[in-house]
């Protein structure tokens, strides 16, 4: 079964009394432990498919669901609790809450879900490890690269250990040594850990290692492409 | 939770400027606000003690009638044997002392003067009353035919110490007689009244004058701390229950009414503090809250609930106004320890006399003086997070991530 699924998406944007009509009848379903990435120009629509897929907006028109539950059913506490349970997210950047240091932005989530001190300590540990930042879990986001910092938020989108992470042009920010290195780790948390990775980019970078690229034009699908090209 | 609290705690130091900006304006509110009120209470506390100390009492035993109008003939016989008998035991009794009040006319050469004449056991009326220690000149009843008066009556009178007065008055019978004594002593205190209007006998030569024998008009009582006494009023009452048993605050009223309007105007004043200052807070609330429209977002991104993020904005104006309050209880504090030996209003003595004040004024804080402006603070910081709060909750999260 799916676990993202959007079922005739339609959304129109209004302001001040312009509408604009940025989806218009996608669907699209994405299958557990894909790797994938939404291609296409800009302003084709990716932005706003990653965020009705991550119940972070509602459609105009149509369904999402995300692991077989209609978003539209759910009160607005339960969809925060799916985004704290089922969701990662990893933006551009700015992605972290600077007034706390790398550990605690990665403990933080985990705190919400309820975990215990001893074993929130272990996990953020054990991620900052497998993001190769050991021993900077006290620095704050300020005192980060780039690249340091994004590789925080990937680390923190796993902490909650998520079914899915959505990641809106994660590599936009960072060098291209840096982004392949961010983007190595993405794949080998998705070949290690099983968790769906679901990008949008125009990032020849991402688009490369993603195995099937859904290209975007004027708000629909143009078309997909499967497996990976670098 | 405790991240969520530090979130808010650090929040609140992000911009230390405008966040140090709010807090010296709570600081300074609540500081001004609690030293003013120290010193009002205190001014309040002096007034009230004073009254006590020198003519009420804690508690006055009469005959019963005597309240409702005190003629000489309402009496308590054999000296207020009974009255004393019934207090001698009681522990919360710190002294008493017997008491003939009546009214008369001094005559000095230049003047005559409506007074009240009070007949005291010197003693005993020692250990009650400040007016023997309030003496300026002379001394305090020590010789037979000698009588005490205040400054203000002296001056009325034009009258020194030694000098001969008469002081006519109506006997038990309603026959004029008088007496014809020296004037023994002078006191001044802070009760412009008494100092006016009372002239002080030893007790025979006042129960003499009107006809008395060995009968006395009152006992005053004097306790311990002021909130003990109504137990007091209760257990004398019960010992005498053909008496009338008088409170201070119910033989003056006014006095009482005066503490409550104290505690009343305090709030007042720290209400109207805190609404003021609740738009600064909320101001500034607001402008973090706009400042971090994408963080939200993050936030809300990362699953943080509504209710989540409504406690941590409540959590940062509490923070600002409680850390606020901390610094302003502190400056108000050390005010008043350097202070604490009191405030010299000498140079206004005339003007504040008549309040019954004295001429140093010690700044008072009680418990609840401290509980008024918490609980002021703690309401204002709620109502300063609503709007904010609301603001924050309203921001819809693809909105606010895409916010820069
Ligand atoms: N909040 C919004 N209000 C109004 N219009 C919007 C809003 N967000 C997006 N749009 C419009 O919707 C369309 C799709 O935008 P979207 O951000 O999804 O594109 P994109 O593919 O992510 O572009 P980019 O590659 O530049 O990030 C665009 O025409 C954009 O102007
Ligand atoms: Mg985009």
């Amino acid at each position: 079964m799916a676990i993202l699924e959007a079922i005739g998406v339609g959304k129109v944007y209004e302001t001040r009394g312009v509408e604009t009509v940025a989806l218009d009848a996608v669907d699209l379903a994405v299958e557990e432990g894909e790797f994938a990435a939404l291609a296409g120009p800009s302003g084709s629509g990716k932005t706003t498919l990653l965020n009705l897929l991550g119940a972070l907006d509602a459609p105009s028109s149509g369904e999402v669901r995300l692991d077989g539950e209609k978003l539209a059913d759910l009160s607005p506490a339960a969809l925060s609790e799916l985004r704290l349970r089922k969701l990662g997210f990893v933006f551009q950047a700015y992605n972290l809450i600077p007034v706390f240091s790398a550990a605690e932005n990665i403990e933080f989530v985990m705190e919400l879900q309820g975990v215990s001190a001893a074993e929130r300590r272990k996990r953020a540990e054990a991620l900052l490890a497998e993001v190769e930042l050991e021993g900077l879990g006290e620095k704050r986001p300020l005192e980060m690269s780039g690249g340091q910092q994004q590789r925080v938020a990937v680390a923190r989108a796993l902490a909650s250990r998520p079914r899915v992470i959505l990641a809106d042009e994660p590599t936009a920010n960072l060098d291209s040594k840096t982004a392949i290195r961010l983007l190595e780790l993405m794949a080998e948390l998705n070949r290690n850990h099983g968790v769906t990775f679901l990008f949008s980019s125009h990032d020849p970078l991402v688009l490369e290692r993603a195995r099937r690229r859904i290209w975007l034009r004027d708000g629909g699908i143009d078309r997909i492409e499967e497996g990976a090209v670098a | 939770m405790t991240s969520m609290l530090r979130l808010a705690w650090r929040n609140v130091f992000r911009n230390p400027r405008r966040t140090g900006i709010v807090i010296t304006a709570v600081a300074v509110g609540i500081g001004g606000t609690l030293f003013s009120v120290a010193i009002f209470s205190g001014m309040m506390q002096q007034m009230v003690e004073n009254a006590i100390q020198t003519d009420l009492g804690h508690l006055q035993i009469h005959a019963r009638g005597y309240d409702a109008d005190p003629e000489i003939g309402l009496l308590l016989e054999e000296g207020g044997r009974a009255e004393i008998d019934a207090l001698a035991g009681d522990p919360a009794v710190r002294a008493f002392a017997p008491r003939i009040r009546g009214e008369g006319l001094v005559t000095s050469p230049s003047a005559s003067v409506g007074v009240r004449v009070l007949g005291v056991d010197p003693p005993r009326e020692r250990m009650l009353s400040l007016v023997a220690g309030s003496l300026v000149e002379g001394s305090y009843l020590d010789a037979p035919r000698r009588a005490l008066l205040g400054e203000g009556l002296a001056r009325r009178l034009a009258v020194e110490i030694g000098d001969k007065i008469v002081i006519s008055a109506q006997d038990l019978s309603g026959d004029m007689t008088g007496e014809a004594v020296r004037v023994g002593g002078i006191f001044r205190t802070p009760l412009a009244a008494l100092d006016r209007g009372t002239l002080f006998l030893s007790l025979e030569e006042a129960g003499s004058l009107f006809g008395l024998g060995s009968a006395i008009s009152e006992v005053v009582v004097l306790g311990g701390a002021r909130d003990e006494i109504p137990a007091l009023q209760a257990r004398v009452l019960a010992a005498l229950p053909e008496r009338e048993v008088r409170r201070w605050d119910e033989l003056q009223p006014l006095l009482r009414y005066m503490l409550d309007t104290m505690d009343q105007m305090a709030w007042g004043l720290y209400l109207t503090i805190f609404i003021a200052m609740s738009f600064g807070i909320a101001n500034v609330l607001l402008m973090a809250i706009f400042e971090r429209i994408r963080e939200i977002g993050i936030l809300l991104a990362l699953g943080l609930s509504r209710s989540r993020l409504v406690f941590m904005v409540v959590c940062e104006s509490i923070f600002v106004t409680l850390v606020g309050l901390g610094i302003g209880f502190g400056l108000a504090g050390l005010c008043l320890v350097l202070l604490s030996d009191g405030i010299d209003l000498s140079a206004f003595s005339e003007g504040l006399g008549a309040f019954g004040m004295g001429t140093r004024i010690v700044p008072a804080l009680g418990v609840q003086d401290l509980t008024i402006p918490t609980v002021v603070a703690l309401i204002t910081a709620l109502l300063a997070s609503a709007w904010p709060a609301l603001r924050a909750v309203r921001l819809r999260p693809a909105e606010a991530v895409r916010h820069d």
